[in-house]
């Protein structure tokens, strides 16, 4: 699986969608996409389904977005959340601090 | 069948009786659904369906499964039927339960399928029978017997379909006590075995880790095992072992093991040569034991002052001495114990040196591997194509391959070695530039090794994602704050069951006192690699290292043999 971040505008959702195994090497260009759809839309869900490995610097960019949200009131939440990246999340006790939907029709809200 | 058709009033559920049939049916279901004691129910409504049909004597058979045989339970009447036994298809009864279907005989006297020995035993005239079979989901259980009407007509078609009726609740609470009992039944074997099975680990050794010469494993292929070992010290140096099998499985094969294992153990700590030890448990188990069980058992004694070891089977396999790549065969000298007092058992004496002595219950050759059994053969090349490992590694690769070739009894390896140094293996070593391009094939080449090792997947993920946070610490805060760039190189080993990664890099030198976890509940981004590393890993340690860079060390014990095995 390659490592690829793409973003697409579905009913008014900013969805960016992950895949491969983010690392170091391009956590920064994840977080950079994050935050560029958070000031594009409302409501942005990150696809994670995709997604073999994550590392803490792949978390810190969804924490940031998380946080970056919550700060202006949008509405910011992990789709089809691998379980590999559910692993890391648990462990950094932030599986609960996320808000983790099924998918793309519950991440409208 | 009698021509003599009865007048249609004189029958209980015929004319406007149909309505009290209804209401008897719904009193009888709710009697019986409702019923705290079965039994006395069942008396209660096998009386109540007598008067309400107007019958001279009913009873009630049920089906022996076990025997096929049907047997009356419970009878109202003048002839006391209770204990009669019938077998399935034998008279009305009998057919009722083999066709699971209503038998209606009219004229009882003048029918085939009547078994009149009752009548000719009491004096009782059996006239006209009605007979229901107790029917369930999975085939009748019984059957519901009325004798005679009082009033001289035969019963009929209308007699016929109430009897059914009436059978079927008393069918249903029959057969749901029967579920209830089976259940507490089932429930009461459970709690015996868990605690069959708790004793039996109980009465293991615990696992030495200070270097002590013995090792053994016992994988049950049952919830409770027939197999056990023991080993002790004795005053002078000298370390007693056991190693036994009890013929049969189950609770009793369990209760043998347990004595079996304290007699032995008993005997042992007195400190008698092998073949007397084995004489006395054996005199003593003959005494006690009758019931065709026996005990099948390897004692010996180890020196390690003179590394020299004697022993003494009991029917058991041939302990298998290899040294120097040879494997030398040291057969039971006498019979299994249990069986014949008085018998002398031979023994072996052997210089152990540098070689290994394994013990294995049957259990061990008698693995299934492709049609036939792993055989005495199979288990020598085992023992040798996995020589070189260190004794723990050695027993969970032997018990590892032994389970892929599916355990068909209990299994048992006592390993006798002195331990040697076993240097750490070293599993891996890369050196790459310390960059994050590099840190995917790091990843993927420590998967590969961890797999290798046999680390189960969700522990494997675990340690990568440590040592990658590790390499990532490396990369930004070793070498970031220089702004410098260099190698880094990344070593697994394994020392026993200790794996053990090696992170060194040659950037200038970091305090340690300054790489702490954070505190989790504070949700910022960054940070997190280090509180991966510490929940991840067992221990860790930075350091300067000599010569200029720093260097870091995770340790993580696996699953020791024993836990993991004997759970």
């Amino acid at each position: 699986m390659s490592n690829e971040v793409t973003t697409q505008t579905l009913d008014g959702l900013e969805v960016v969608r992950l895949s491969g195994e983010v690392d170091l090497s391009w956590s920064q260009q994840v977080r950079r996409a994050i935050l560029d759809a958070l000031e594009r839309a409302g409501a942005v869900g990150v696809e994670l389904s995709q997604v073999s490995y994550i590392d803490s610097s792949g978390i810190a960019a969804l924490v940031e977005g998380f946080q970056t949200a919550r700060g202006n009131g949008r509405r910011f939440v992990l789709v089809a959340v691998s379980k590999a990246v559910l692993a890391v999340l648990q462990l950094a006790r932030l599986d609960r601090v996320f808000v983790l939907v099924d998918d793309l029709d519950a991440a409208r809200g | 069948m009698s021509a003599a058709a009865p007048a249609p009033a004189a029958s209980a559920a015929r004319g406007g009786d149909a309505e009290r049939g209804l209401s008897f049916l719904a009193d009888l279901s709710e009697a019986l659904a409702g019923s705290l004691d079965l039994a006395k129910t069942l008396d209660q409504s096998l009386t109540r369906i007598a008067e309400f049909m107007q019958a001279e004597a009913a009873s009630m058979f049920l089906l022996d499964a076990e025997r096929d045989l049907l047997e009356c339970k419970l009878c109202v009447g003048p002839v006391n039927l209770l204990g009669l036994r019938l077998a399935r298809g034998q008279g009305v009864v009998g057919r009722a339960v083999a066709e699971n279907a209503v038998q209606l005989v009219r004229d009882a006297q003048g029918d085939a399928r009547v078994h009149l020995r009752v009548d000719a035993e009491t004096g009782f005239v059996t006239r006209s029978i009605l007979c229901a079979p107790l029917s369930t989901a999975k085939g009748p259980i019984g059957v519901l017997e009325v004798i005679n009407r009082r009033d001289g007509s035969p019963f009929g078609d209308a007699d016929a379909r109430l009897l059914r009726a009436l059978a079927a609740p008393a069918a249903l609470a029959i057969s749901n006590a029967r579920l209830a009992r089976d259940q507490l039944e089932q429930q009461r074997l459970k709690r015996e075995f868990d605690l069959a099975r708790r004793l039996q680990k109980a009465l293991l050794p615990r696992r030495r880790r200070d270097g002590f010469p013995l090792l053994a494993v016992n994988v049950p292929a049952h919830e409770i095992s027939g197999d056990f070992y023991d080993y002790f010290e004795l005053p002078g140096g000298r370390i007693g072992f056991v190693v036994g099998d009890v013929s049969g499985k189950g609770l009793d094969a369990a209760l043998l093991m347990t004595r079996a294992a304290s007699l032995l153990r008993w005997a042992g700590k007195d400190g008698l040569a092998p073949g007397e030890w084995l004489r006395r448990v054996n005199d003593e188990l003959c005494e006690t034991t009758s019931d065709g069980r026996f005990v099948c058992a390897l004692v010996g004694f180890y020196d390690r002052s003179t590394r020299s070891a004697i022993l003494a089977g009991a029917g058991f396999p041939p302990a298998l001495l290899l040294r120097d790549g040879a494997i030398e065969e040291l057969p039971s000298e006498g019979p299994p114990l249990g069986i014949l007092p008085g018998v002398a058992f031979g023994e072996h004496a052997l210089e152990l040196g540098t070689g290994a002595l394994y013990a294995f219950s049957d259990g061990v050759t008698d693995v299934r591997s492709g049609d036939g059994r792993l055989g005495p053969d199979g288990v020598r090349s085992l023992l040798l194509r996995r020589a070189a490992l260190a004794p723990e590694r050695r027993l969970r690769a032997i018990v590892g391959e032994l389970k892929q070739l599916k355990l068909v009894d209990d299994t048992t390896l006592l390993l006798l070695e002195e331990p040697r140094p076993h240097a750490p293996e070293l599993v891996l070593q890369r050196r790459f530039p310390a960059r994050a391009e590099q840190l995917r094939e790091l990843r993927a080449a420590l998967r590969r090794s961890l797999d290798q090792l046999g680390v189960e997947p969700d522990l494997r993920d675990r340690l990568v994602l440590a040592v990658d946070e590790a390499c990532c610490n490396v990369i930004r805060h070793a070498y970031g704050a220089c702004g410098c760039s260099g190698d880094m190189v990344v070593t697994l080993s394994q020392h026993e069951d200790m794996l053990e990664f090696e992170l060194a890099d040659e950037a200038p030198p970091v305090d340690p006192a300054r790489v702490k976890p954070r505190d989790l509940s504070d949700c910022r981004p960054g940070g997190l690699g280090v509180n991966f590393i510490d929940a991840l890993m067992d221990d860790w340690q930075l350091a300067p290292r000599a010569g200029g860079g720093n260097v870091l060390r995770m340790r993580k014990r696996y699953l020791p043999l024993q836990e993991e095995e004997t759970e």
